[in-house]
């Protein structure tokens, strides 16, 4: 299987440029015959958009600039960020992630956890997804997550718990950091996850962040395809724009659970009762 | 102290930094004043790789006779990266300015001619179609030394997250001349004033003070319990606060339900 993490620098509120970027970029994944395009969080709204976020928010069932997308996944699969508004929750606007595959949107993830604080203010301006659910994707069990999604570990659990064969985070996250080496020292913060989720969900771990920089924030680049057991088999730039193909054997999620026994071991219900005692007490 | 930056990638992202900008604003032209200091000198030798050094016009702006030295090294600096420059003596207005409203404090003086330095910058920004480079680093921009509206105003500020201390290391890495990196830092508010002297710490002091509080969010106690005397705590702790202002837009009164200012609230780079 062969898969394309586009590194792209979006351009802040014009969904119809980046429309194009996302459609020359399907069009070139396809000549070279991937099956899985990732494009980064908000890849086609920008990420910094404030008061914005009305003005880009679309539905992707009848959005017609989505809908190019969508048209443009024919023969592959594409990961696509962007700024839901559904006809059933009108007024509400969702940071999201829609998993597009043969010309039919099979899913759509909402962000759950919005990073409010410091430099972020995304509760400021959207509101809160409330579930993380896999599906079934054209190569198996896949699951969405969205930039601080996936620093949540559970997360990542969740996804594993639902057997997931691969989980897939879209980020725009910034750098912070310049004393490490050739990179932002966060970008170790996000490889530490992929590592860690792909290694102990022995699943593939797939992370699409963006390039480029909004109002002095530089986005942090360094995409990253982890296999399971952390294998690291394809990293991006750490601060240019790059469409990174990378080739993934997927047999490799079942030769690691034949090796190391943890999905076999796996106690969803133990943890389910023991999170519910703790939320339980939590409201008391 | 800060830590050690590693020099090759800070200068890959602020390259990067002001390329994205500048093609965002659909300007291929940087000016911004050349005080033949290190920050400046740092500025124009970014934007002179960014923008490529034909694009880059540097402004030396004496006051009359004042610091040939700085004027030399000045000149000299535009010659060594390409550079556009020209030299701008800001003397005659300032003369008549305070011949008509004297005033004998020179730090009044001072700011005046920075802010004439400001109002030229502005001018040659409308002229080249040119947006202008800000020189200010971290250090100045904590504690408030700088000239509100003056040498603080700018369009773009690659350098303004770098301490003193580290912005000496990028202007090693991107080989600034010797000659402006072994002076004594001077903001030039009057002959033979030096910012160390003014602010009464060296650098290496101020930043390690200014690093404890601002990234180790450290509390007065804690930065004297680290080995920082308590009177250099102090004095830049008052510094920081009395200089708030200058870190951010007025406030705005507020009336109505959308205010500018308040939650009239958009992207300064939105592509236009």
């Amino acid at each position: 299987m062969k898969i394309a993490l586009a590194q792209i620098v979006p351009k802040l509120g014009d969904v119809d440029a980046n429309v194009d970027i996302h459609l020359n970029i399907l069009e070139k994944a396809r000549r070279e015959k991937t099956d899985l395009v990732v494009f980064p969080e908000l890849g086609l709204t920008g990420y910094t958009l404030k008061d914005l976020v009305e003005e880009v928010a679309l539905d992707p069932a009848t959005d017609r600039r989505f809908g190019k997308i969508v048209a443009g996944t024919k023969g592959l699969s594409a990961v696509v960020g962007f700024v839901e508004e559904s006809p059933a929750e009108k007024g509400l606007f969702y940071n999201a992630a829609a998993f597009v595959a043969d010309g039919r949107v099979l899913h759509v993830h909402r962000k759950v956890f919005l990073p409010t604080g410091g430099i972020f203010e995304e509760a400021k301006f959207f509101a809160q997804g409330r579930d993380i659910r896999s599906f079934p994707a054209p190569f198996g069990r896949a699951g969405l997550l969205i930039c601080r999604d996936f620093l949540q570990y559970g997360s990542s659990y969740v996804h594993y718990a639902a057997g997931a064969d691969m989980i897939i985070c879209i980020s725009a996250a910034p750098g912070r950091g310049v004393a490490g080496g050739r990179a932002f020292e966060t970008s170790r913060m996000w490889e530490l996850m992929g590592e860690a989720v792909s290694y102990f969900s022995t699943a593939f771990v797939v992370y699409a962040n963006r390039a480029g920089s909004e109002d002095g924030v530089t986005f942090a680049g360094g995409s990253f395809v982890y296999a399971p057991g952390g294998r690291l088999v394809a990293k991006a730039s750490a601060v240019d724009p790059e469409i990174a193909f990378c080739s993934i054997d997927l047999d490799a999620v079942r030769k690691a659970r034949r090796a190391w026994l943890f999905k076999r071991d796996e106690k969803p219900d133990v943890i389910w009762r023991s999170l519910e005692r703790i939320v339980r007490a939590s409201e008391d | 102290m800060p830590p050690k930056i590693n020099a090759a990638f800070v200068e890959r992202v602020l390259v990067a930094f002001i390329r994205d900008e500048f093609a965002r604003c659909g300007c291929a032209t940087a000016v911004l004043g050349l005080s033949g200091g290190l920050d400046s000198a740092v500025s124009a030798a970014l934007a002179a790789r960014a923008l490529g050094p034909g694009n880059v016009l540097g402004l030396i702006m004496p006051y009359g006779k004042a610091y040939p030295e700085d004027v030399r090294d000045a000149a000299a600096l535009a010659r060594k990266l390409g550079l556009r420059s020209e030299t701008i003596d800001i003397a005659p207005q300032i003369d008549l300015y305070f011949a008509a409203h004297p005033t004998a404090n020179r730090v009044q003086r001072g700011n005046k001619m920075a802010r004439e330095r400001m109002a030229i910058l502005y001018d040659y920004s409308a002229r080249e179609g040119a947006l202008i480079l800000g020189t200010s680093n971290k250090t100045e921009l904590l504690i408030g030394y700088g000239t509100i509206h003056g040498d603080l105003a700018c369009a773009v500020n690659p350098v303004g997250d770098l301490y003193k201390t580290q912005m000496r290391d990028l202007a090693a890495h991107l080989r600034v001349p010797a000659a402006i990196r072994r002076k004594a830092p001077t903001a030039g508010l009057w002959p033979g004033q030096t910012d160390e002297s003014d602010i009464g710490l060296t650098y290496e002091e101020l930043d390690g003070i200014l690093y404890s509080l601002v990234e180790g969010r450290k509390t007065r106690r804690e930065a004297l319990e680290a080995g920082h005397a308590a009177a250099a705590v102090d004095r830049v702790l008052r510094m920081i606060k009395r200089s708030d202002f200058k870190r951010m837009m007025p406030p705005i009164a507020k009336l109505s339900i959308r205010s500018v200012g308040h939650d009239f609230l958009y992207p300064y780079d939105r592509d236009k």
